[in-house]
């Protein structure tokens, strides 16, 4: 269990399907309308949430842009934005920052727009141009190249809950003073197989918009969210504006694959965090999946006095960032104490605690 | 934790567990690595007639119904290092740590070829295997209830997590932890690695002047690690401590290393740092040894600008010679073969190394066996995106 109330994030940068940037995840979360909506054919069949307004024209160079899949631009542009949120240069920092992120669907796109010329014309269909794509940590690199950040770098695959992961590592970079600042990432990217493979095992809800509670299934987003954390001690010494203090993220795994068990993690995972005091405002995880949602709802009715959760993935959709999305909605309103959720369909049940979240 | 290594719980290894393409177990692999044999033959668990390159390092194995060759393999590394032991301790401080390079990755493979074909393929697979599945199936047969950690750092995956399960003990936040890695063959890296033109298509020459790229293969390596008090008070059979780790980023170029070795010389000076340990009573590197044109001389390089002058006394070895590159397992591969090292004080072989490369001016332990002293080891694992990682162990003298 970690409890790194002595490490504080600094910086936000987002590109959800609903916009880039601060104020149209804000506005997008106070309004609660979904961005379902029919996908462009390059990126699957079916409904879904896709970053269409997405920009990174003046961000990425044109010449970079053609070599990066979709998760590494998505990341790209979030880690501008939380750079600059922070009011922080990153290449000074050399090998004093670190790099955590988080993804469900990191180097499957690539993997894809890889094997398929190649099982239909053999070798000669095989790009060394999208290969090197089809790693799972090939944005964490493309960061590197990006933005100078030669620190401790771990890409983290923990189903929906992996920026969670990444936030707990990050954290701990920065506690062992392996670094002085990370900065955490959730980044996901729609592509067809994916689309495909969710529709074909009936996991997509059928009709109409998810919804949450209902076990109907969810529809996919993608995006990516950066949140830049540092020591107390760093963010005080430069004067930074702190957004929030990151009080405690822990996980409790689930032994069986069954709802009881992954419900039973996540409550154990949520007592952890939150001791005898309840939070003034929760997000969480629930998507309309049957695998997540009974996990808080049967929370919600053990804790009859804490608030209504907000959930985010009824709106920018499921993956959208691998649990980033949660952070991210986390940090859009003030609050004192802020409790998030983050049910995964097995393995670890994630929650965290922000306090003192200012805007 | 955040004070130096005086303040920190020790850690021991006290299990390890091994299933490669020289033998299913430990003790089998590690004679054959000292007997100079290597585990590469003709590929084939894979249909590609089309790849010039026909080798890799295969590993057959039984898999049980709905069980990946990664979890198959996962599994016996794992009975192997429990030798027999069941955890006495609370589930709730055993963590399981995995590093993974394609875990999964065959089973969309074969999912995308059957619809390519017109055929129904089964998705549901496709979208619970992911590389989380061995964590969780490890995590389910040691009934650990603490954390789990699945990183995808590419080659330097499994490394990480020994470091991450490293640095959970050594804060004192659990009893018992499982590190490791497993990697199977797939087509997506035998025709990517294929496409860069880093696949060699005879047998791999880590550090020889005409070394022309690297052999796949696949494997397991399971390692337990428990605070040193805690398994000399049960009488474990100890291989060795843990020291601590390093890592860093390049940010030179996505596939490339850094032709000096920059990134790969911190990692290795981190951990050296961590561990609290000089660079003179380092005795053996554990490289990473791709045998790609690019990698072995930066790495060498890299080991220089980190040891000084006491590189020239290291001896350098390259399990890749044997096993084939393992990918998101081969650090794990490496620090196996580095504990092994340490227990009975000799120097696996660089295998073929015939000619050594002027640029690779290190006591690459050609082509034998070596007996000398070893009080320390540093292993190396370096991946795409420039991701550098160094793990610092050391010999355990019953002190």
């Amino acid at each position: 269990m970690t409890h790194p109330s002595d490490i504080v994030l600094t910086g936000l940068g987002l590109v959800l399907p609903c916009g880039d940037g601060i104020e149209a995840a804000r506005t997008s979360l106070r309004c609660g309308t979904p961005c379902f909506a029919e996908l462009p054919e390059a990126l699957g069949r079916g409904r879904g949430a896709a970053c269409t307004d997405f920009s990174p024209t003046g961000i990425i160079p044109p010449m970079q842009l053609r070599r990066l899949d979709r998760p590494s631009r998505f990341a790209w542009v979030a880690a501008h934005q939380a750079f600059a949120d922070a009011g922080l240069d990153p290449k000074p920092m050399g090998d004093r920052i670190a790099v955590a992120v988080g993804t469900i669907t990191g180097g499957s796109e690539a993997s894809e727009a890889f094997l398929r010329p190649y099982l239909q014309r053999g070798p000669e269909g095989a790009s060394p141009m999208v290969f090197p794509n089809s790693v799972a940590n090939a944005a964490s690199g493309h960061l590197a190249l990006a933005f100078g950040l030669k620190g401790p770098s771990a890409t983290f695959l923990e189903r929906e809950c992996a920026t969670f992961a990444a936030l707990e590592q990050g954290a701990r970079w920065l506690r062992t003073r392996m670094a002085e600042a990370a900065l955490v990432l959730g980044t996901d990217g729609l592509f067809p197989l994916l689309l495909d493979a969710c529709r074909d095992a009936r996991l997509l809800v059928r009709h109409g918009d998810p919804v949450i509670g209902s076990g109907t299934g969810f529809l996919p987003g993608e995006g990516a969210q950066a949140f830049l954390l540092e020591t107390r001690e760093h963010a005080e010494a430069r004067g930074a504006r702190i957004r929030a203090t990151l009080a405690a993220v822990t996980a409790a795994p689930a032994m069986e694959n069954a709802s009881a068990a992954r419900a039973a993690a996540l409550a154990e995972a949520a007592d952890r965090v939150m001791g005898e005091r309840g939070p003034d405002r929760w997000i969480g995880g629930s998507s309309g999946s049957p695998r997540l949602d009974p996990s808080e709802g049967g929370l919600s009715r053990a804790h009859p006095a804490w608030p209504a959760p907000v959930h985010p993935k009824a709106i920018w959709g499921e993956f959208a960032g691998a649990g980033g999305p949660l952070l991210a909605a986390a940090l859009l309103e003030p609050a004192g104490r802020v409790m998030i959720t983050c049910p995964g369909s097995a393995g670890p049940q994630y929650a965290a605690v922000l306090e003192g979240v200012r805007l | 934790m955040t004070g130096g290594p005086g303040s920190r719980i020790r850690v021991a290894v006290t299990g390890l567990g091994m299933v490669s393409s020289l033998a299913p177990d430990r003790e089998g692999t590690w004679s054959a690595m000292l007997a100079g044999r290597d585990g590469l033959g003709p590929l084939t668990r894979l249909h590609l007639p089309l790849e010039p390159a026909r080798l890799a390092g295969e590993v057959p194995i039984a898999c049980g119904r709905h069980q990946t060759h990664c979890e198959a393999m996962a599994l016996r590394a794992l009975e192997e290092a429990l030798d027999g032991l069941e955890p006495a301790c609370d589930p709730r401080r055993i963590g399981i740590f995995q590093g993974a390079g394609t875990s999964g990755l065959p089973v969309a493979e074969a999912y995308l070829a059957a619809l390519l074909q017109g055929r129904r393929a089964p998705a549901a697979e496709v979208v619970q295997q992911s590389a989380c599945t061995v964590t969780d199936a490890l995590g389910r047969r040691l009934g650990a209830l603490g954390p789990r950690g699945t990183v995808m750092n590419a080659c330097s995956s499994s490394l990480l997590a020994l470091g991450q399960a490293w640095e959970r003990i050594a804060a004192g936040e659990l009893d018992m932890a499982l590190a490791g890695g497993a990697e199977g063959l797939c087509i997506t890296t035998f025709a990517g690695f294929s496409c860069l033109k880093a696949v060699d298509t005879a047998k791999c020459r880590p550090f020889s002047r005409d070394r022309a790229g690297l052999n796949l293969g696949e494997g397991a390596v399971q390692i337990l690690l428990e605070p040193l008090d805690r398994a000399r008070s049960r009488g474990a059979v100890i291989l060795g401590e843990v020291l601590g780790y390093g890592a860093s980023m390049d940010a030179h170029h996505p596939t490339a290393p850094h032709p000096e070795g920059e990134g790969a010389a911190r990692a290795l000076t981190m951990a050296l740092r961590t561990g609290g340990l000089p660079g003179e009573e380092v005795d053996l590197i554990s490289a990473h040894g791709t045998a790609t044109p690019a990698n072995d001389g930066a790495e060498c390089r890299a080991i220089r600008r980190a040891l000084g002058s006491a590189a020239d006394r290291v001896s350098v070895t390259s399990s890749k010679s044997q096993f084939g590159h393992t990918l998101g397992a081969s650090g794990a591969f490496g620090a196996a073969t580095a504990l092994l090292a340490l227990r009975d004080q000799v120097v696996s072989p660089t295998l073929r190394l015939e000619d050594p490369d002027p640029d690779c001016d290190l006591d690459c332990t050609p082509r034998e066996a070596r007996e000398r002293p070893i009080r320390a080891a540093l292993v190396n694992a370096f991946a795409f995106g420039g991701n550098n990682v160094s793990l610092i162990l050391k010999r355990w003298g019953g002190a």
